[in-house]
């Protein structure tokens, strides 16, 4: 289902302290599509996923997210368009000492209105929800596990299924498995791909690895210096023609 | 019902298995704890009568003596540089003696100590005993044995740092590799040639480390000394507050903060200098880890039995000299001539058989839970305090930059002054009881957990907060959920500590007449009735090391 895009990027151009880390980026994403932003580090890929949702603000261009400009919004529409917007983190971005549960529950945040904590202090039917959202990436019964207990991949899972509880109409990962071992990689974003699959959710997902890339994204988007080299259907792609794209891109750019 | 069997893969809408956490020791503690805190502040605000008129009457009658000490008035510059001098010279000299001492004490102290069996508990015992009863309570009872000025000052010190020194050598003792002790052992060397040749060397660094730290709280401790008439730049204080003379007893307050000021400048220079050298000798160690074939084990031209006077070496040997040239000039200061030492000998032995049996009392046991309760009350609500205080210096939860500046340079001129300086004003103001030294109090544990909780509010890991600001949470709802969480282990353990200090200085703070048991002590040894002041310091002692061990058993359940 093909509707209005999920993300457009008319033009955009970042910069900080005044080196120009993006520029003029251009980028439709529709509903349901699984993108895979790929790129060497420093190309830009964190930078852009964070104009997505407005933890940056563009120097240049705009930033269309689910029909909001990030940049013109007050304080509380942003909060509200940041609830619209999964954002997965290398590094889970969970809280150590609690248990899986309580962590997945803290993307229902945005919905509450007092400052929450220990699990018991969130509404029943959303701990029921934040349990079934646990289940679909198979950690229902690590529930009440400390999160410091668990193994990179399944803190990871567990920092998809707190974004799942956002009821997300686009997820955002930057390197969501840069930091796992070959085997979590692949079933990390198994369940991102399935997820993105079933409620037709667009996936904006950043990577380095190209063979990770191709196996799993509908689309790939390459980064390099800042621009973009290559936008095309993961299907006719090769490994090696994308390498081959990030040589002469590379060689151009020197 | 709510089971507490693990749900499996049963279809999750069906029945989503256990919704409630199970309990867990750590919840349980953290709840005890709380409960426990404000139980005893209330228990407190009761005893000393606080209540929102009392305090605006205290906050009032204490604006009126700030009035009336403004401007202050310094002594002469001779005079303010005799009184640092003789302060210092008062913590180099206890601190010198007790590194001495606590040498020693710490290899028999340590767990490996292979002499006599009953030497071992004798020398914890030593350790607990003085680390518990604080600096100035054994000032006031050698001000007695050795009579008026430094002596006795330095001894105190000394006395009490005995205890803080050995604990912490032992610690780095006991984490000694004992695989070279074993070779010693095996090459047929003594136990003290052991202990010489190859423990000391490898913890001399952190004894060294320990001494300057212990070195800072000294100077410090040493700034009020004088109160009880034990030398040091506090007699002047103690004379100046004596004869009503307000205006000098504020120039000297400024004098004291001065120097405790200049203290922490200097502590912090030191500590940034040795984290950088350490950063140098380790890239240096491992840029040549690599190429140790390829250097000479010696330098060129040097014998092999030649030490060699190298520029480090040079420096090593000057600073070790230094040092003890300054720890001499220190101990001849205190002016310890063989006629006044052997005159005090009589009174020594006084005191001690007059020790004997211990003398308690309910005056006593209340005096006692006087103390422990302005403690523990003025820590709670100076963690209460501090908590806020931190939440707007910490970098990462600040709402405004500027203002986080402004409070740290406020919390540092605040930890400044010692706690006997603020209950000695509070008296003044409000007169004799316990509600001075609670206010004291309340003041030096807020700077102190405020301090302490920004600190380690910074050291969080600032991602869980970005990642629930990315869900959309507000920004109370991202600190609760984000930071709060990761937060409370070092918050109770940092709040466990404040109350644990606390209680060291509030059973002294009677000595100012802010309540508590330290006017009891005083009292006590003025009068020669010996037999309470050795109940005294045994309940000092037993109040402190039962905290200490809570704290340290609530710390250890809560990580
Ligand atoms: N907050 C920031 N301040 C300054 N420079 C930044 C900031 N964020 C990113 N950069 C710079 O922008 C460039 C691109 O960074 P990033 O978007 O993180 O690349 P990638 O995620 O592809 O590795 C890098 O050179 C980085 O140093
Ligand atoms: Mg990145």
């Amino acid at each position: 289902m093909i509707g209005d895009p999920v993300l457009r990027l008319s033009e955009v151009g970042k910069g900080f302290h005044g080196t120009t880390v993006l520029d003029g980026v251009s980028l439709d994403v529709p509903q349901g599509q699984f993108v895979a932003l790929v790129g060497p580090s420093g190309a830009g890929k964190s930078t852009l996923l964070r104009l997505v949702n407005g933890m940056h603000l563009p120097d240049s261009g705009t930033v269309r997210t689910l029909g909001e400009n990030p940049a013109s919004c007050s304080r509380s529409r942003l909060r509200a368009l940041r609830a619209r917007v999964g954002f997965v983190f290398q590094q889970f971005g969970l809280v150590g000492r609690l248990s899986a549960l309580e962590n997945v529950l803290m993307g229902s945040l945005a919905t509450l209105r007092l400052p929450r904590y220990g699990v018991m202090s969130y509404p029943r039917a959303l701990r029921i929800r934040a349990v079934e959202h646990l289940d679909r990436v198979g950690l229902a019964d690590r529930r009440f596990q400390r999160c410091d207990t668990l193994s990179g991949g399944q803190q990871q899972r567990v920092a998809v299924a707190r974004t799942l509880l956002q009821s997300p109409e686009l997820i955002l990962a930057d390197e969501p498995v840069a930091s796992l071992d070959p085997a979590a990689s692949v079933l990390v974003l198994e369940t991102l791909k399935r997820i993105s699959a079933e409620d037709g959710i667009s996936v904006v997902c950043s990577l380095h690895q190209i063979e990770l890339a191709l196996a799993t994204a509908d689309r790939v988007v390459a980064l390099r210096g800042g621009r973009l080299v290559l936008d095309e259907p993961a299907a006719g792609l090769t490994a090696e023609r994308l390498r081959e794209i990030y040589d002469t891109a590379g060689a151009r750019d020197g | 019902m709510v089971s507490t069997t693990p749900a499996t893969h049963a279809p999750a809408a069906a029945d989503p298995g256990p919704l409630r956490p199970p309990w867990s020791a750590r919840a349980l503690i953290a709840a005890g704890l709380l409960v426990a805190a404000v139980a005893v502040t209330w228990l407190t605000f009761w005893w000393i009568g606080l209540s929102p008129a009392s305090l605006a009457a205290g906050l009032d009658d204490t604006a009126r003596l700030l009035r009336r000490m403004w401007p202050p008035d310094l002594p002469g510059a001779g005079d303010v540089a005799w009184m640092i001098a003789e302060t210092l010279l008062i913590a180099v000299a206890g601190t010198g003696l007790a590194a001495l001492v606590s040498v020693p004490l710490a290899f028999t102290a340590a767990r490996d100590h292979r002499g006599p069996r009953w030497l071992r508990p004798a020398a914890r015992v030593v350790v607990v005993l003085t680390r518990a009863v604080p600096t100035l309570a054994f000032a006031i009872l050698f001000v007695r044995i050795f009579g008026l000025g430094p002596l006795a000052g330095a001894l105190a010190v000394a006395v009490h740092s005995v205890g803080m020194i050995a604990k912490l050598l032992t610690d780095a003792v006991e984490e000694a590799d004992p695989v070279p002790a074993e070779a010693a052992r095996a090459c047929g060397a003594g136990e003290v040639q052991v202990a010489v040749s190859t423990v000391l060397p490898r913890v001399f660094p952190a004894l060294t480390g320990i001494v300057l730290y212990r070195l800072d709280i000294n100077i410090r401790a040493s700034a009020v000394l004088g109160v009880v008439g034990a030398g040091g730049i506090g007699v002047a204080l103690q004379t100046a507050l004596g004869s009503l003379n307000y205006h000098r007893a504020a120039g000297i307050i400024c004098v004291i903060v001065v120097l405790v000021l200049l203290l922490e400048l200097l502590s912090v220079a030191v500590r940034h200098r040795t984290v950088r050298h350490r950063r140098v000798r380790h890239s240096r160690a491992g840029r040549s880890a690599g190429d140790t074939t390829g250097t000479p084990a010696l330098p060129a031209g040097r014998a092999p039995h030649d030490v060699g006077w190298d520029r480090g070496r040079v420096l090593r040997v000057a600073g070790a000299v230094a040092t003890g040239v300054v720890f001499l000039v220190s101990l001849w200061s205190l002016n310890p001539d063989p006629g006044r030492l052997s005159g005090a000998w009589p009174n020594l032995r006084a005191v001690l058989t007059g020790m004997w049996p211990p003398a308690f009392s309910g005056d006593l046991l209340m005096a006692v839970l006087e103390s422990l309760l302005m403690a523990l009350g003025a820590a709670a609500a100076g963690a209460a305090c501090g908590l806020v205080l931190a939440l707007l210096t910490a970098v990462n939860t600040t709402p405004w930059r500027p203002l986080s500046a402004v409070v740290r340079v406020l919390l540092v001129v605040v930890r400044g002054i010692p706690d006997l300086v603020y209950a000695l004003l509070f008296v003044a103001a409000l007169g004799l009881g316990p509600f001075a030294g609670f206010l004291a109090l309340w003041i030096s544990s807020t700077a102190l957990a405020a301090k302490f909780f920004a600190d380690s509010l910074e050291q969080l890991d600032p991602l869980p907060h970005e990642a629930l600001t990315s869900v959309g949470a507000r920004r109370w709802q991202a600190f609760a959920a984000g930071i709060w969480p990761q937060f409370v282990p070092s918050f109770t353990g940092n709040g466990l500590f404040v109350a644990d200090l606390a209680l060291r200085e509030s059973v002294v703070l009677g000595i100012a007449g802010a309540g508590g048991v330290g006017y009891l002590m005083q009292e006590s040894i003025a009068t020669l009735r010996y037999d309470t002041t050795a109940a005294i310091v045994i309940a000092i002692a037993v109040v402190v090391y039962a905290i200490e061990t809570l704290a340290r058993v609530a710390r250890r359940h809560l990580l």
